[in-house]
């Protein structure tokens, strides 16, 4: 029988590609199937990457076409490419930019087409015809320059995206220079910001920890102009702002807060996702924000976390610069297509492995640690309330020894210790002695702990689930979690988020789970297991019994 | 047309042979060759099934209806307009007539040999018969053309034909058949013809030109009024009026014929066809083409075990009427992850391989064969040699499933009414064709299509596109062809050669390996086909989470307590990993197993009929000691609780006689107190009232009964004298089966009345005379001559048949 041929790319019939990464051509089809695939899974062997039309639509929009795309699969593929894949790929390809938005001298925003049959089929839809005006011409017709967001987010889900080439404006220019003083761009991170100005607006991927915000300073002093930059909450608000003071050409004065306690609107404002989708009496009373300057740019973080109406507003500003800036293009509610239509196609994507290998971020290792529940503890969690099963068993006394002895283990390494549920948390904090950040700390007090945390000052600090998101812990070396939000995939991202900032000496950080053994909890923890396996980190089980061995 | 020839019943039919020219079909015959003969007979293998007794049995059984229908089917485009263009030219007419109607082509010799050799086309080249079978299934207009005047204007009075006759400026004659020849030579001029047309009003001519191609009828009212060419108001009057059209009822008329013929130019054809249409092929890589058929082959193998695996814990149900649900076929697809039309085909051919059936139990479910395991054991290549042999002959058609039937139900896969006949053949065809074109050459649908209802135009006109198309995307799936071109290993297929077909797949299909790679996401991936052993375990063990090139295998607590439940260990799982994973087995996949090993079979579960419990266990002990006891068969499953096999008042009962003093326990454990109770029966209706008198029967019951029974008493009295029933079998006639067709089919020709011996249904020996009607598939349908009614008789029925004239069978 024949050996096969050598490549290392499988292709499978529910259009997955399979690469063997220890292969010696695998780093070279890597770099050739990513423009195009979105990888799904990076575990230590074999690479899941998956074809799906907004991937290849990215491709498309990254000027790569669907000749290209063939010859990739043809080249790296083991075994003979199925034809209807093939064909698919190219008609999924053919269909992007088969329409296309400009600026039109009289009629402002035109539709045009290259392929008339599509024009005719788009503009049948009912869903189109509030959106565009009177017919230019054959192959063009007029959109009502308000509509330019809505009308691709509608031609997408017709499935024949537009190509938006209609330009931005300029905006309120503000000189803003990047501070490089002991300290200089990564690498990736120009190459992201060159990305994205180069296709004018779109999403730069960047795992946690791999300096996002950092991309979002450079691409202002790129862009030179009035920003607005929307965040998740006020912490992470007032963090941009020092990362941007510190980093930056920008002072105090020129950067806003626009949150729940200040309204502050200057040349650079942060504003956070919670104050502009406010709602009094139906109305978004934050609204104006959008429109009280002229901005140039409109930076978007953690966009996996956008709220629907941050996109309803977005579709109205489709003529500003827009940069969004995730760790995962996956979003629990499935709206990656209104992130492609109304942000922006893909511009920049780097695995986390990659940045690792290359040292930006720390290796980190991840260890489930199970523990058995008492005879006592087993009754209970039997006889609980089905709603109430999942907080018993993610509370339970057991864990909380069992968090002491990991504690303990790794004395003296700055440790976090995560969970979800506030008595738990207080519990946790008196057996460690150690102070507890939750909802209903302030936060003069929450920047004053994680500052002396910064410093040393405290080597061990309980969180809540108000940490998940944007803070900034350079030191954390070890992370317990002892509870969490059902197995969420993004909050087990974020979490590990916390851990890998570079070491000063380069150890691998730690990420424990505590997990009741043989209870609901396992199986939320199996999710995370194969999440965190997935993005390619070790993961071990151990009992807690054999802690002291691990 | 009225040439048949009249046969005498018995003996060799006409005259002896050596004669110069043929009378009959069988003095024809008698005249080839045998090497003529086995040229005919193996154009029309039906013809030996049985193999006739004379040349006077193989005529006959040539020019039945079926027979002929058969062989017409498989005629190409061209030779069937020969048929066509013979059937309009009267019985005895020459070559050069014939060449004349259809045209100087030099495929023609060729054509009209290709229908003496079938025995359609007969006689000498200067005087051609056709087959009168031919000719009535032809039916009444042959390529679009009207009846000849003679039949058009049969029923027309002689005062009405001296009518047209004047009309269109021709002297009177004598008689009817006459002007009718004079109207018919009229016709056959064509200067004669374009002059009359040069005077008729513009929109005449337009009515004509939409008839001359056919149809030749055309539907107007009051078409049989007699009208004269003074009084034609209108352009269809204009022609009425001159016998360029004629009635064909009161609201039809029709060209005639010979008119028809004149107008087309002498042609019978507009657009002769001697040879098929071009194809335009599209030249590929045959390295490329095998390649990808080879791939698909693999794929396709792959699909069908999966499919049958996942059937094999337990396939759906088989309906009623036979076949497989909707839901359950979009169930199947769903799980191959491929379209319903796509899983149709699997199914169909799993179905047609004989690897998939019902198992016959009440409750009947769709499972794997045995077939099917030895199928499975067999190297890829041969089993997909089987596969493509088997879909290349099947008659079933899967692309037919999920389309409605003709009482517009869905057709359902598996299901009755997948069966098409043409199938094989239009894949043969098909394939054929491609074969045909040089190697790695990839057809378009349409000109292949084109190609095939050249010919076999009648053979495959139902479905015949669908039937393309389908056939083009399932040879893809299959992998006989790829990327539209016949692969190697297709064209191998072609020939009947299975083996040669899997030895040229074989070197094209990647190799089986032996090992994986497992990751600590709990998948494993074999980058390639797996050796079947290893596949097997592993599909025990994990559940397959995407197919293709590779396979990818996750493991779970539910696949790992799988392999468990059915009696691997977890050491067996430890050395499976450990010696097929080519990578370091992950830390939580060995986690996975001990932890679910840990917690396997710790709860046991078995069936006991009752309990045995007491605080003292050596009693317990007694009793299983007891040999007396044995009957219960007690076992002990704690140091105080035994289970017995027996039910609880049982188990009382036989401990009691044991002199023990047991009491029964409710599920709730109280003790339940037990005296007899008195026995009833659940709630029961009355029974029904029972009287000596039938019901009253109803009024419509009774008048149906006189209205059968007054039938049954005339039919009684018409019956002729020695007709009746019960006479001496012996005075029937009696003439062996050939001889009774013939003299049927010219009793038919003639509408003559024939004397029959009939057995009937229940067996009793009849007589009657009857008219024979029609003689179609092994029926006669005929009237009767004594009650005037319409019967059907089987052929096989009739002893023997008498003509009614020569022989009074009747001895009175």
């Amino acid at each position: 029988m024949a050996e096969p041929t050598s490549g290392p790319l499988i292709v499978q019939s529910d259009k997955t590609l399979l690469l063997e990464i220890d292969h010696e051509a695998a780093a070279d089809c890597r770099r050739a199937i990513a423009p195009f695939a979105e990888l799904e899974r990076a575990p230590e062997h074999v690479h899941t990457y998956r074809l799906t039309p907004l991937g290849l639509w990215n491709a498309r929009a990254a000027g790569h076409d669907a000749e290209q795309v063939v010859d990739v699969l043809l080249r790296y593929s083991r075994y003979p490419v199925p034809h209807a894949l093939l064909v698919d790929v190219a008609e999924t390809m053919g269909r992007y930019g088969r329409l296309t938005l400009a600026k039109h001298p009289v009629h402002g925003l035109v539709l045009t087409t290259t392929d008339r049959a599509v024009l005719e089929e788009v503009l049948r839809s009912k869903k189109m015809a509030p959106l565009v005006g009177a017919r230019v011409d054959a192959d063009s017709v007029a959109v009502h320059p308000s509509e330019r967001g809505q009308i691709k987010q509608v031609l997408l889900k017709l499935g024949w995206p537009a190509e938006d080439l209609a330009g931005y404006v300029d905006g309120e220019a503000h000189p803003i220079d990047l501070a490089e003083q002991g300290w200089t761009l990564r690498p990736y991170q120009k190459e992201a910001v060159e990305g994205f100005w180069h296709g004018g607006s779109g999403v730069v991927v960047l795992p946690c920890g791999a300096g996002k915000t950092l991309v979002g300073a450079a691409a202002m002093a790129t862009a030179k102009a009035t920003t607005l930059i929307l965040v998740t909450n006020t912490v992470s608000a007032r963090q941009w702002k020092a990362e941007l003071i510190k980093r930056t050409s920008l002072t105090e004065d020129e950067i806003g807060e626009y949150s729940g306690t200040r309204k502050e609107i200057r040349p650079v404002t942060i504003a956070t996702y919670q104050v502009v989708t406010t709602r009094r009496k139906g109305v978004y009373p934050h609204l104006e924000l959008f429109d009280s300057r002229d901005w140039g740019l409109i930076v978007y973080d953690e966009v996996h976390l956008l709220p629907a109406p941050i996109f309803r507003f977005t579709a109205d500003l489709q003529a500003r610069r827009r940069l969004g800036l995730t760790a995962t293009l996956v979003r629990e509610d499935g709206r990656e297509g209104d992130v492609f239509s109304l942000i922006g196609p893909k511009r920049y994507d780097a695995p986390w492995k990659e940045i690792e290998n290359q040292g930006y971020i720390a290796p980190a290792d991840c260890v489930e640690v199970r523990v058995t529940l008492t005879d006592a503890e087993r009754l209970a969690y039997a006889t609980a309330e089905p709603e109430e099963r999942y907080r018993f068993c993610a509370t339970t006394a057991t864990k909380t020894r069992v968090t002491r002895e990991l504690v303990e283990m790794h004395a003296g390494e700055q440790t976090l210790v995560i969970g979800q549920y506030i008595d738990q948390l207080d519990e946790l904090g008196e057996t460690l002695d150690a102070p507890v950040i939750k909802g209903e700390t302030r936060n003069t007090e929450r920047e004053r702990l994680f500052e002396a945390f910064r410093q040393g000052e405290i080597s061990v600090l309980v969180v809540s689930k108000v940490a998940n998101f944007s803070i900034d812990l350079p030191e954390a070396a070890v992370a317990i979690q002892v509870s969490g939000s059902f197995g969420s995939r993004q909050e087990e991202a974020q979490r590990l988020g916390r851990v890998l900032r570079p070491k000063a000496d380069g150890r691998a950080a730690r990420f424990y789970s505590v997990v009741a053994r043989d209870t609901i909890d396992q199986e939320f923890a199996a999710h995370r297991q194969r999440f965190l396996a997935e993005q390619g980190y070790a993961y071990r089980i151990v009992d807690a019994d054999d802690l002291g061995k691990a | 047309m009225t040439t048949s020839t009249r046969r005498t019943k018995g003996g060799p039919v006409g005259t002896p042979a050596g004669s110069a020219v043929p009378r009959t079909l069988a003095e024809d015959l008698r005249g080839r060759g045998d090497d003529e003969l086995a040229q005919l007979l193996r154009a029309r293998p039906d013809l030996t099934t049985p193999v006739p007794v004379d040349l006077t049995q193989l005529a006959t059984r040539a020019t039945t209806r079926a027979s002929v229908a058969r062989v017409l089917e498989r005629l190409d485009h061209f030779t069937l307009q020969v048929v066509d263009a013979a059937v309009v030219l009267p019985d005895g007419f020459g070559y050069p007539a014939l060449r004349d109607l259809v045209g100087d082509v030099p495929q023609l010799p060729g054509a009209v040999e290709v229908l003496r050799t079938r025995a359609l086309l007969w006689g000498p080249l200067e005087s051609l018969r056709v087959v009168r079978t031919v000719r009535d299934l032809a039916g009444a207009s042959p390529a679009g053309l009207g009846p000849a005047l003679p039949a058009a204007l049969g029923a027309t009075g002689p005062a009405r034909l001296q009518e047209l006759l004047a009309d269109l400026g021709l002297p009177p004659t004598p008689d009817a058949v006459s002007a009718i020849g004079a109207i018919g030579a009229l016709f056959a001029d064509r200067k004669a013809v374009a002059a009359l047309l040069g005077e008729a009003p513009p929109a005449a001519a337009e009515v004509l030109d939409k008839l001359v191609w056919g149809p030749p009828t055309g539907s107007v009212r009051g078409a049989d009024r007699p009208v004269r060419a003074a009084d034609a108001n209108s352009p269809v009057e204009w022609l009425l009026a001159r016998a360029l059209l004629v009635p064909a009822g009161p609201q039809a008329v029709v060209l005639p014929r010979e008119l028809a013929l004149t107008l087309r130019g002498g042609r019978v054809h507009r657009d002769l066809a001697p040879t098929p249409p071009e194809i335009t092929a599209t030249p590929r890589d045959p390295q490329a083409v095998d390649a990808a058929a080879a791939g698909a082959a693999f794929t396709a193998v792959r699909r069908v075990e999966e499919l049958l695996e996942l059937w094999s814990t337990g396939g759906p149900a088989v309906l009623r009427a036979g076949g497989l649900g909707v839901r359950d076929l979009k169930r199947a697809a769903a799980a191959l992850d491929v379209t319903e039309a796509e899983a149709a085909l699997w199914l169909e051919l799993c179905y047609a391989a004989g690897l998939v059936a019902g198992d016959g139990e009440a409750d009947e479910r769709w499972l794997p064969t045995p077939a099917y395991d030895v199928w499975r054991a067999r190297p890829v290549a041969e089993r997909w040699a089987t596969l493509a042999g088997v879909w290349l002959e099947t008659t079933r058609v899967p692309g037919l499933v999920g389309t409605r039937d003709d009482k517009d139900k869905p057709v359902n896969a598996l299901g009755p009414g997948v069966d098409r006949t043409a199938a094989p053949e239009v894949r043969h065809a098909l394939l054929g064709r491609l074969g045909e074109l040089a190697e790695g050459s990839a057809a378009p649908a349409a000109d292949l299509l084109a190609d095939l209802a050249w010919h076999r135009p009648v053979r495959t006109a139902r479905l015949r596109s669908e039937l393309v198309d389908r056939t083009l995307v399932e040879a893809e799936l299959l992998g006989v062809t790829g990327r539209g071109a016949l692969a190697k290993a297709g064209r191998a297929l072609l020939t009947g050669e299975l083996n040669a077909a899997a030895d040229l797949l074989e070197p094209l299909l990647p190799t089986p390996l032996d090992h994986v790679l497992l990751q600590a996401d709990l998948t494993a991936v074999a980058p390639g086909p797996l050796v079947v052993a290893l596949a097997q375990e592993l599909h025990l063990a994990a559940d397959i989470e995407s197919t293709g090139g590779a396979t990818v295998y996750r493991f779970g607590e539910a696949s790992i307590r799988r392999a468990l439940d059915s009696g691997r260990t977890a050491a067996d799982l430890h050395r499976l990993f450990a010696t097929h994973s080519r990578t370091p087995v992950p830390q939580p996949l060995t986690y996975l197993v001990d932890d679910v090993a840990r917690r396997h079979g710790r709860l046991r579960v078995g069936a006991a009929s009752a309990y045995l419990r007491c605080d003292d266990e050596a009693v317990l002990g007694e009793l299983l000691a007891d040999r007396r006891a044995h009957g219960l068969r007690l076992r002990r499953l704690a140091p105080t609780v035994l289970a017995a096999d027996g039910a609880p008042d049982q188990v009382l009962s036989a401990l009691r006689s044991l002199g023990y003093a047991p009491m029964a326990e409710s599920a709730t454990g109280d003790v339940v107190i037990t005296r007899p109770d008195a026995l009833r029966t659940p709630p029961r209706s009355l029974p029904p009232r029972v009287t000596g008198e039938p019901p009253a029967p109803s009024t419509s019951l009774i008048d149906a009964a006189v209205t059968a029974i007054r039938a049954g008493d005339r039919a009684a009295v018409s019956r002729p004298r020695g007709a009746e029933d019960g006479e001496a079998p012996a005075e029937l006639p009696r003439t062996s089966a050939a001889e009774t067709l013939l003299a049927l089919q010219a009793a038919f020709a003639e509408r003559r009345p024939v004397w029959i011996g009939y057995v009937t249904r229940e067996g009793r020996a009849t007589q009657r005379i009857i008219v024979p009607l029609g003689l179609e598939g092994g029926y006669v349908t005929a009237q009767e001559h004594t009650a005037g009614e319409l019967h059907t008789y089987p052929l096989h029925r009739i002893t023997g048949v008498a003509p009614v004239d020569v022989a009074d069978p009747a001895p009175s």
